[in-house]
């Protein structure tokens, strides 16, 4: 019968021997399968099967079900715990090789260690919403886009209402950058309009004022704790009247740009008092206000209308939230309708393929994007910096592997005893490979003590101040830092317990001369490798520290010396600048609405009047007539603006770059030439042509493009006071004093213009310390790992040694001859490295504006350390050995 | 006399072990309870039972080599022991004098629902 020779489904069976007790498995097996014959036969396949899978499923219960523990086969623990007495032997033994190799791991560990933390740090943030796994943010992108846009278009969030998995949204409208008065006491105070769903959304608690009712009415306030501690002082603030005065400070993102002059908006009540600093959120503000004041706004001029404005999406945060069960396909089903309902009211020149995505609120945290809410490292920084630790973990788990190797000797007899009294080799394996596992154990304790040294040092980085890493610990981290240090050990140990294992019994035991302690020619492959790519991180560091200081000392076409901008933050120019004239050590005073060449550019596109050419777009500078002669800047053609401020304001000055661009033959050819720009201004003379200065950041433009000057004092944002005194902090304090006197609100701020410079390139010094760090682990674990090869190969040929000096040869020609070979592996390191770091970083900084010369110097620089430090390395042991005394070396044994 | 308390089905179990006499194993118990008493028997079920007996010592078992029928797995079969044996005897008479305790009025009362 052909069925009778039938099995049941193997799965199923499978699953059945892996919980029966092995004792009597067999027998009941064969019960199983002989009820299944019958039932086949009866039944047909499928239910047979089915009934089967009931049987298999029946039998999971205790008195079937192997007992926990080993019980049935050998206790191991002995076993177990000879591996590690006999590792922790081995450590101590030799204790050049295990210092190398647990500080090499330490070093890489403690990279590692860092990256998990800045994970676990960014992934606190908005974990207390107790429904955060059904909140969305909704991204805004186009077609061609380098990220998604943060915000979405503002009618979006009540559009998204109507659909029905969506339980309820929420927008957050920054715009809100006002001074804040209550009786004498003003502060300056940023935050969003938002509904009263925010609450409903978000489990931000209020301390006091109704969750409720707070975001309901026109004109209510949520104020934070600090913002009411400082206007309220011990009055409770609830229900009490703020006067707004909109200063359209940037926010959420904007750092510290000056405001405008202050436009009232009225009185609003504080209805809840909020404390952020209790929650780790993405999301921060001093104020909330009731998203129902925007259209009284609106009616009163105040603010622009973009309640129906399908195009404007660089805005509103949109959040959502999915009813229960409800899946983020969904939301994006919804989105892609509304997209496509909307198409005729989102077409616009830069909403070609529009697009809404939803955004999980726990991928916020890495997933940062345009015109976000705060700074963060971008997921492109984690990959970085991940690669660059795996590099080095790389290189440090290849020393283990190559001195596990190279010492194989050493433990040939051991294996071959263990293997004739009975041990198989997958418990070889699992020896080595528990002791490889130690030594990562212990590494993590010097990694963690390393760790808490790069904490700080990281925190420090300038960066920091935008990314605000704090760095806490937290429980979870013991376990990643646990679980690394394992999978470190697992990954170091694979090979050489591979490769040990594999050693024959009666070989290792009978001749020690048929045992092959590894390849050399691997072993020196792997050695080249760390020490290409310490060389290719030593010049990069040495490379991007030349471009650091490269553009610090840059021309920037005007003098930054002494000159200290003060923002005006509302005040009147003229005021200011009367008052400070006369304050004894200032020399010259000018002012300006943007600083150039720190990072803002605003453009206008402008053509000759009556041309029938294309407007060009240039970038555009408010000065006052001080200005040019304060910076330095040089009027090559023209007399300046007129002293006649109606005619000023229709005059501009153009740099060479303008001249040059529309084919003047000379800076004179443009004086007096009339242009037209395409937002309907009047018409602009042409008063004059300034040298080329640089008014973008350097990192961003290589030549400098067309520009001109406009008088334009309705724009000022910042007085430029240039100091010619012997004691430039007595100016400062008399600067202050007087400033104090016209403004008592706020703060007195000011920055030295070269210091403002020169912090526009601090990111590039992080990047010069972080390279230069990893670059410094990669050469002394390279070098951890030439050490220990040396040291081996020198204990070695000791006697040998011996031999050779006791037959004449002197100490010179001895430590050529240990360190020939290594020698040449430096050698080769530096003709494959040096030309593979040039032509990398000749590649990025080929699209680099600005950029540094970059020769064969550099990498000549790059590879001297590098050869130095090996041959440090190097004849720090040959030496040891060639000086030996003969007699010692002889009788050794 | 608590080592020779036995539950309903483990003393089903028993006696059916008993009834087969040397061929009861597995398969063949689960059949002629199947049989014998119209109800389902789980091999789950069962087998728990068996080896219960078996630990409390109230059955002994051995393996058999296996067949062609079973793709080569062995047989398991059980026997009663002595202490089995003493086991069943306990349930019987327990029940036999509690069946002789109840008076004979009980049985002709009619009960109606």
């Amino acid at each position: 019968m052909k069925e009778n020779t039938e099995l049941p489904p193997g799965l199923f069976l499978r699953i059945f021997r892996a919980f029966c007790d092995p004792f009597i498995v067999d027998s009941i097996e064969g019960d199983l399968i002989e009820i299944y014959r019958i039932s086949r036969l009866k039944r047909g396949k499928r239910l047979a099967n089915f009934l089967f899978f009931l049987d298999v499923a029946l039998l999971f219960r205790p008195g079937i079900i192997r007992p926990l523990g080993f019980s049935i086969e050998l206790n191991h623990t002995d076993m177990y715990r000879n591996y590690f007495k006999i590792g922790f032997r081995n450590i101590l033994k030799y204790k050049t090789f295990s210092f190398i190799n647990i500080f090499g791991l330490a070093l890489a560990m403690s990279v590692s260690m860092l990256i998990l933390m800045m994970l676990a740090d960014q992934n606190r943030y908005d974990q207390f919403h107790e429904k955060k796994d059904r909140i969305y943010r909704i991204l805004s992108d186009y077609e061609g886009s380098k990220s998604p846009y943060a915000t979405s278009p503002q009618p979006l969030a009540e559009t998204l209402k109507e659909y029905p998995a969506i339980e309820t949204t929420t927008q957050l409208i920054p715009g809100v950058g006002v001074d804040a008065t209550h009786e004498e006491k003003t502060k300056e105070i940023r935050g969003y309009f938002t509904e009263p769903s925010f609450f409903s959304v978000f489990s931000f608690e209020l301390e006091s004022g109704n969750r409720a009712t707070a975001l309901s009415a026109p004109y209510s306030a949520v104020i934070t704790r600090e913002v009411a501690d400082f206007l309220f002082g011990d009055q409770d603030p609830l229900g009490k009247r703020l006067e707004f005065e909109d200063r359209k400070l940037p926010f959420p993102l904007g750092g510290d740009a000056p405001g405008t002059p202050a436009v009232s908006w009225g009185d609003f009540m504080v209805t809840g008092v909020i404390d952020p600093s209790k929650y780790a959120s993405h999301l921060s503000f001093d104020v909330l206000v009731s998203g129902s004041t925007i259209s009284s706004l609106i009616t009163s001029g105040k603010m622009e209308d973009r309640r129906e404005d399908w195009k404007w999406y660089f805005q509103t945060y949109t959040f959502a939230m999915l009813h229960e069960g409800k899946t983020a396909e969904e939301l994006t089903a919804a989105l892609d309708d509304i997209v496509m309902r909307k198409e005729a009211e989102i077409k616009s020149e830069y909403t070609s393929g529009f697009k809404l995505l939803p955004q999980a609120l726990a991928d916020v945290a890495l997933g940062l994007s345009s015109n976000d809410t705060n700074n963060r490292l971008p997921l492109i920084g984690y990959y970085f910096l991940a690669a660059l630790a795996l590099v080095i973990m790389a290189s440090a788990c290849l020393n283990y592997t190559n001195l596990s190797i190279a010492r194989a000797l050493t433990r040939a007899k051991e294996i071959g005893i263990r293997k004739v009294t009975g041990a198989l080799r997958k418990n070889l394996v699992v020896q080595f490979l528990s002791e490889s596992v130690l030594t990562a154990l212990l590494s993590l304790v010097i990694a963690f003590v390393l760790l808490l040294l790069l904490i700080p040092a990281f925190k420090g980085l300038w960066v920091n101040q935008y990314l605000n890493f704090e760095l806490p610990f937290m429980p979870a981290l013991y376990l990643g830092f646990v679980l690394l240090a394992i999978l470190v050990g697992v990954l170091a140990g694979i090979y050489p317990a591979l490769f040990l294992s594999g050693y024959q019994p009666i070989k290792a035991l009978k001749s020690l001369a048929e045992i092959k302690s590894g390849k050399l020619g691997l072993r020196k492959a792997l050695g080249i490798s760390q020490f290409v790519v310490s060389l290719f991180f030593i010049t990069t560091s040495i490379l991007i520290y030349n471009q650091f200081k490269h553009y610090l000392t840059f021309d920037y076409g005007f003098q930054s010396e002494s000159i200290v901008n003060i923002p005006l933050q509302g005040m009147d120019y003229q005021k200011l600048s009367t008052e400070y004239e006369r304050i004894p050590g200032v020399s010259t005073i000018s002012a300006c609405d943007i600083i150039p060449a720190t990072g803002t550019n605003n453009n206008n596109e402008i053509k000759v009047l009556g041309s029938t050419e294309e407007y060009e777009a240039v970038g555009v500078l408010n000065i006052d007539r001080n200005f040019p002669e304060n910076l330095g800047i040089v009027l090559l053609a023209g007399n300046g603006f007129g002293t006649n401020d109606q005619t000023a304001s229709t005059q501009i000055l153009v740099n060479e770059a303008m001249v040059k661009e529309l084919g003047y033959p000379s800076a004179e050819a443009i004086v007096g030439e009339q242009f037209e720009t395409k937002w309907g201004d009047q018409l602009l003379v042409v008063a004059g042509v300034v040298k080329d200065f640089r008014y973008k950041l350097l990192l961003n433009e290589d030549a400098i493009s067309p520009m001109m000057l406009r008088y334009n004092p309705a724009q000022f944002q910042y007085i430029n006071v240039k100091i010619a005194s012997p004691d430039p902090m007595k100016t400062l304090a008399a600067l202050e004093g007087r400033w104090k006197a016209l403004d008592p609100v706020h703060p007195f701020r000011y920055e030295f213009m070269d210091d403002e410079l020169e912090s526009t390139h601090q990111g590039i010094f992080d990047v010069v310390s972080i390279l230069g760090f990893i670059s410094f682990l990669a050469i002394f674990i390279a070098c951890l790992g030439l050490l220990g090869m040396t040291t081996y190969a020198a204990e070695r040929r000791t006697k040998e040694v011996g031999i050779r000096k006791f037959l004449g040869a002197g100490s010179f020609s001895i430590t050529l001859l240990l360190s020939k070979g290594f020698l040449q592996m430096l050698a080769i390191s530096i003709l494959i490295g040096a030309p593979f770091s040039f032509f990398v970083n000749k590649l990025w900084l080929e699209n680099l504006p600005n950029r540094v010369e970059f020769g064969v110097g550099t990498v000549v620089l790059g590879s001297s350390v590098l050869l130095l430090l090996g041959i440090v390395t190097i004849s720090s042991q040959t030496l040891r050995v060639s000086k030996a005394k003969v007699v010692d070396t002889l009788k050794m044994d | 006399m608590k080592k020779f308390q036995l539950g309903e089905f483990e003393e089903v179990v028993m006696l059916t072990v008993g009834l087969l006499y040397n061929e009861a194993y597995g398969v063949a118990i689960k059949n002629e309870i199947e049989l014998r008493l119209e109800r389902k028997v789980s091999v789950g079920a069962l087998q728990t039972a068996l080896h219960r007996l078996e630990k409390k010592g109230l059955l002994k078992s051995w393996e058999s080599e296996g067949n062609q029928e079973r793709a080569g797995r062995p047989k398991r079969f059980f026997n009663i022991t002595a202490l089995g044996k003493q086991a069943l005897e306990h349930a019987k008479t327990t029940r036999e004098s509690l069946w002789k305790a109840i008076p004979q009025v009980v049985w002709e009362i009619k009960t109606s629902h």
